[in-house]
């Protein structure tokens, strides 16, 4: 099981395109339930610390298949 | 041991490794990334000299050989190492795990777009992309090495197709234009590789998977950028994968013996760093 971090739609748009490491950009994307979510190595290595209070849930995949 | 070491020499600057002078390329590269390992610096000359002596440095618009351990050291491209989007270097999104052994997306949110967009850097019925993995996974869903896509008939994509068990190659549709192959292993350097309007080719180290001969009639080249171990669409980044890279082109189309030389020569490069699989 893969956990994530659950943002609101007001924190995932203040961190899109966030540097959270050198070289390396936040990705705020929604679940296959529509929650808003982060990574565990996004939150792990950031310095923000608000982001390491944030609620965990499980990771569940959106499906796309437009192959 | 041999140094590498700069000598000032009045105007000039020359850099020798050993009693040998070292590529210019090569060492544009390792200066940019901050390489200052020996092993990796010598399998970075190693992978130009003989990416040049066998005629290929010309056919690619981009390699990754992530090398250094770092994102910083993994973002640039060994073609042209300025730390420009216009010069094709990796930006990293997401969840991502950078080590001496290469980058591992987390399967959750990560790409890397490269900003290399087909229609303006590729031919068509002349390309190839290539990925060296270093994770060996079951596909439970689709598997990205490369890809953009905007419709069927305008699209560029490496990947292990979950639905058709097969490792996928389209380019630049995913009708006539493709070659598809079941597998065994998602470990391996992979290649696929278009060389004319009817031969496009899958390999995995050094075997031919399949050969697809049918003429291409219906292609466009997407003019949004290729994404590593994503799908880029016109939505955004979706589809993400979580296979280690240790190695990534773009270019030319390859042939068989052009595929094979460039097999052996990043097969020594995986082995002179100790990550080969």
């Amino acid at each position: 099981m893969t956990l994530v971090y659950m943002l609101t739609q007001d924190q995932a748009n203040q961190l899109k395109g966030v540097e959270y490491t050198t070289d390396m950009t936040f990705n705020p994307i929604q679940d296959a339930n529509g929650n808003w979510i982060i990574s565990n190595e996004e939150v792990s290595t950031t310095t923000i610390d608000w982001l390491k209070e944030l609620p965990t849930i499980e990771y569940i995949p959106k499906v796309v298949d437009f192959f | 041991m041999r140094i590498l070491t700069r000598r000032d020499t009045g105007l000039l600057t020359q850099w020798t490794f050993g009693s040998s002078a070292i590529d210019t390329d090569a060492l544009a590269f390792i200066s940019a990334a901050s390489i200052t390992d020996l092993t990796q610096q010598s399998a970075i000359i190693n992978l130009v000299t003989s990416l040049k002596s066998n005629n290929l440095w010309n056919k690619f618009d981009a390699i990754y050989p992530f090398v250094g351990g770092t994102a910083n050291s993994h973002k640039y491209n060994l073609i042209d190492p300025r730390d420009l989007d216009a010069a094709f270097r990796l930006n990293f999104v997401g969840g991502w795990t950078h080590s001496s052994t290469g980058a591992l997306p987390n399967g959750v949110n990560a790409y890397a777009d490269t900003r290399l967009s087909p229609s303006s850097s590729l031919n068509i019925n002349n390309t190839h992309l290539s990925y060296y993995s270093r994770s060996n996974i079951a596909i439970t869903s689709n598997r990205i090495f490369f890809d953009t896509f905007i419709s069927a008939s305008n699209c560029m994509q490496f990947y292990f197709d979950s639905a058709l068990n097969q490792v996928v190659f389209d380019a630049f549709n995913t009708s006539d234009a493709r070659v598809s192959s079941a597998f065994t292993r998602t470990d391996g350097f992979y290649i696929g590789s278009t060389t004319s309007i009817s031969n496009r080719k899958i390999y995995r180290n050094n075997t031919i998977l399949n050969t697809n001969t049918t003429t291409n009639t219906l292609s466009n080249l997407p003019n949004i950028p290729l994404f590593l171990a994503a799908a880029n669409t016109t939505g955004g980044a979706v589809v993400f994968s979580n296979l280690q890279c240790a190695f990534g082109s773009i270019g030319d189309g390859l042939n068989d013996t052009e595929a094979a030389n460039f097999n052996t020569i990043v097969t020594t490069f995986q082995t002179t760093l100790g990550r080969q699989v």
